[in-house]
């Protein structure tokens, strides 16, 4: 077992070597034309590493654990279990075939958190929220809880990903079973992250434009990015904050998320993210994710959600069924 | 030569009474900046300011929906067609369902998954418009041109985006919204070639439509600094007589600092979709 | 060393599905009290998102007919998995073996799908994620 000090020293080189922007060995960034550095491609990040560190796991896995590991989540999400009763049997279906094969994985430094910062690999407490956000919190827990019983009151009782308003494309950016592809565009002045899943690109103007005007809000927020060497800083405000749903809960008002995307081998871009909110978070947060391109052929297909979003339906004529005639 | 332009002459002359729609002949005198691949640079914010997105062809203008709640903000402009030749060369039972589809724009009923698609306008459902829709709702789009060998189109309406392909042969693997694109530059111009659009986009709010086969070609023209040409031929044989073609300028936005702003309209439409269903005695 | 790894697969995860979280439980739709198994007809696949629906024609004792819609994941995964429109067929036996929607109606979710000749469908994947996977031609 890593002693402490070792398991810091492992972060720590790990970190030095993003947050300085270099890469681990000497790599030199294709350039594009016109002289930025080349980002473009379909890139997935599908993993199994977790965005928090389990309790009581250590930093870093060994090689010999990380095979394993990955050997024992292969073995325990592809094999048909049948053990649990029916009312565990039912949420089986939502099985293998469903998710990205690539999440069977875990980061290549073999970190058992994505969170890199702090260095327990948690996120920050929570500060003392104000009655007003506690209220809403609340109020979500509540849909949350009425959804999962399958008796939501109406559509506001689905989250905003059910109902197809945001999914992954609203930043930040974070692996999860599906869908976890995302293709850059660059031409000069702009580059273009357009997620699968749902479809919306971040078109982000790198010339030194200001943010829009504070107030006039997006889903997605607004974002304006420069080169910092080799590495692309992407500064993201203005969220919306509808029903308080903003990224784990945050204040909309105070909440910024800084990105950074360095290409460190033919084949690899680290993603990282910062965000800050005083006005949740005790501190600011980072987050490391390594970003793929699996080989030439991956391509992204569309993902319209809205357009059959059949289950919503399914959600509410079922609850108004049921309560119709309860059992 | 010669014969050439006089043939096309005539054909916009007699093209002028029923439309404003206008060929691109020749090779037009305007060259745009061109991309380190010896390609024009298509980059940029666009938009098209004819009506067709309320109609296609010839077009009074009309009250909205609920016209006893919103006036004139509800009206709908009138407008010319931009079909050459006028009109869409409809099979017999397709211009009668066309008219049934206008008729029931506003019908709007998801309560059975099979008849999901079966009435109203997508996009008063914020659907994805699809091909070529998209290129003349009302709203901008801006064409970011990779370097290599793909271009993204994102439209403003729903933040709906389509990925062209350059030079490539693969068949779309499905059927998707804003179709499979697959691009190829014609000397200045820049050709896509759609195919597997959905079947349930319309091509405007007065019920125009097209079937599984419809088969679109694009054609993108710079013609200067400002402004380019843009045609779309349309071919379907199950619902169409021949192919048809639409053609318009499309405009470079040109404001500082323009971006586009999120039109997701997903959230506009739940009342509409899904209130019916609604807990009695909640909210 | 093996039962605290398997304790880490478990809380890893469990961390891992934070956004998964996000998306429908199937316990919210479909019935545990209402397994059903059936072999089926299909008739048609509906490659849309979010979710692919199986259509299938059920022979019920009595000779009816009955047209059942199967849930299952998103085209998108399909596709990088090998699974294409042409993998299931319109006219292809199968085994359904799933829950019923809560709300009664003729869905259930795709809990195994099995072929006559026994082979199963979308369960057990014996692709564990190793790179190359099935790609574009271009």
């Amino acid at each position: 077992m890593k002693t402490a000090a070792l398991s810091a020293l492992a972060i720590a080189i790990a970190l030095t070597g993003t947050l300085t922007g270099q890469a681990p060995k000497k790599y030199s960034v294709p350039k594009t034309p016109w002289g930025d550095p080349d980002l473009q491609g379909v890139w997935n990040d599908a993993t199994s590493t977790p965005l928090q560190r389990p309790n009581g796991a250590k930093d870093v896995l060994t090689d010999e654990e990380a095979v394993d590991f990955q050997a024992s989540l292969a073995n325990d999400l592809t094999r048909d279990r049948r053990d649990g009763g029916p009312e565990v049997d039912v949420n089986r279906a939502y099985n293998d075939h469903w998710m990205d094969a690539r999440r069977l994985k875990i980061t290549a430094d073999h970190r058992t958190s994505l969170i890199v910062d702090p260095p327990d690999g948690r996120i920050p407490p929570l500060v003392q929220l104000s009655p007003e956000r506690q209220k809403v919190r609340a109020d979500r827990a509540g849909a949350a809880a009425r959804f999962q019983a399958g008796l939501p009151d109406d559509f506001t009782d689905l989250s905003l990903p059910v109902r197809c308003v945001i999914r992954t494309d609203s930043p930040p950016y974070l692996p999860t079973i599906y869908n976890n592809d995302f293709q850059i565009f660059q031409s000069p002045g702009i580059v273009a992250i357009s997620p699968e899943m749902i479809h919306s690109a971040r078109i982000i103007p790198i010339d030194g434009r200001p943010h829009l005007t504070r107030g006039f809000n997006q889903w997605l927020g607004d974002s304006r990015g420069h080169w910092d060497g080799t590495t692309l800083v992407v500064e993201t405000t203005n969220f919306r904050a509808d029903d308080g749903v903003i990224f784990l809960g945050a204040n909309a008002a105070t909440f910024t998320i800084t990105e950074r995307f360095t290409r460190v081998d033919p084949t690899s871009i680290n993603y990282e993210f910062t965000v800050s909110d005083p006005s949740t978070w005790t501190k600011p947060w980072t987050a490391l994710i390594p970003w793929n391109k699996i080989d030439p052929g991956e391509q992204m297909y569309e993902y319209g959600c809205h357009e059959d979003n059949f289950d919503i339906v399914h959600f509410l004529v079922g609850a108004r069924n049921r309560q119709k005639n309860p059992r | 030569m010669r014969h050439r332009r006089r043939l096309v002459l005539l054909s916009l002359g007699a093209a002028a009474a029923l439309s404003v729609s206008v060929a691109v002949a020749q090779t037009p005198a305007y060259r745009a900046p061109h991309r380190a691949d010896g390609h024009p640079d298509l980059s940029g914010i666009w938009q098209a300011f004819v009506t067709a997105n309320w109609d296609l062809q010839d077009h009074e203008a009309q009250p909205g929906l609920h016209p006893e709640l919103d006036g004139a903000y509800g009206a709908g402009p009138g407008g010319q067609s931009v079909v050459e030749g006028g009109e869409i060369p409809y099979q017999p039972w397709a211009l009668a369902k066309k008219k049934e589809n206008f008729e029931k724009r506003a019908a709007v009923d998801v309560s059975d998954d099979k008849k999901w698609h079966a009435l109203g306008d997508p996009e008063l459902k914020c659907y994805m418009p699809g091909v070529p829709r998209a290129t003349y709702m009302p709203h901008p789009f801006q064409i970011v041109q990779g370097s290599n060998g793909t271009m993204l189109m994102a439209y403003e309406f729903t933040s709906a985006t389509r990925i062209i392909r350059m030079n490539w042969t693969q068949e779309a693997p499905t059927d998707a919204w804003m179709g499979w694109s697959r691009g190829r530059w014609d000397g200045e111009t820049l050709v896509v070639d759609v195919t597997g659009i959905r079947e349930e986009t319309w091509l405007d709010r007065a019920g125009d439509f097209h079937s599984d086969k419809l088969h679109v070609v694009e054609r993108y023209t710079p013609m200067s600094p400002y402004h380019m040409m843009y045609e779309a031929t349309l071919d379907d044989p199950k619902v169409y007589t021949r192919p048809w073609k639409i053609s318009f300028p499309l405009y470079r936005r040109l404001e500082k600092n323009l971006q586009l702003v999120e039109f997701k309209c997903v959230p506009f439409t739940e009342e509409l979709l899904y209130g019916k269903f609604r807990k009695p005695g909640a909210r | 060393m093996r039962a605290r790894l398997l304790s880490f697969v478990c809380a890893m995860v469990l961390g891992a599905g934070a956004t998964a979280a996000a998306h429908h439980a199937f316990a919210a739709e479909f019935d545990s009290t209402k397994p059903v198994r059936f072999q089926g007809t299909v008739t048609k696949m509906l490659w849309v998102n979010p979710h692919a629906w199986i259509y299938v024609d059920v022979k019920k004792d009595d000779g009816t007919i009955e047209e059942w819609m199967i849930e299952t994941g998103t085209p998108n995964t399909l596709l990088r998995r090998g699974f294409t429109k042409e993998s299931l067929q319109p006219g292809t036996e199968i085994v359904i073996d799933g829950y019923q929607a809560k709300d009664g109606a003729r869905r259930a979710n795709g809990r195994d799908l099995t072929l006559p000749n026994g082979k199963t469908l979308f369960l057990g994947s014996s692709d564990t994620g190793a790179p190359g996977e099935s790609g574009a031609k271009k």
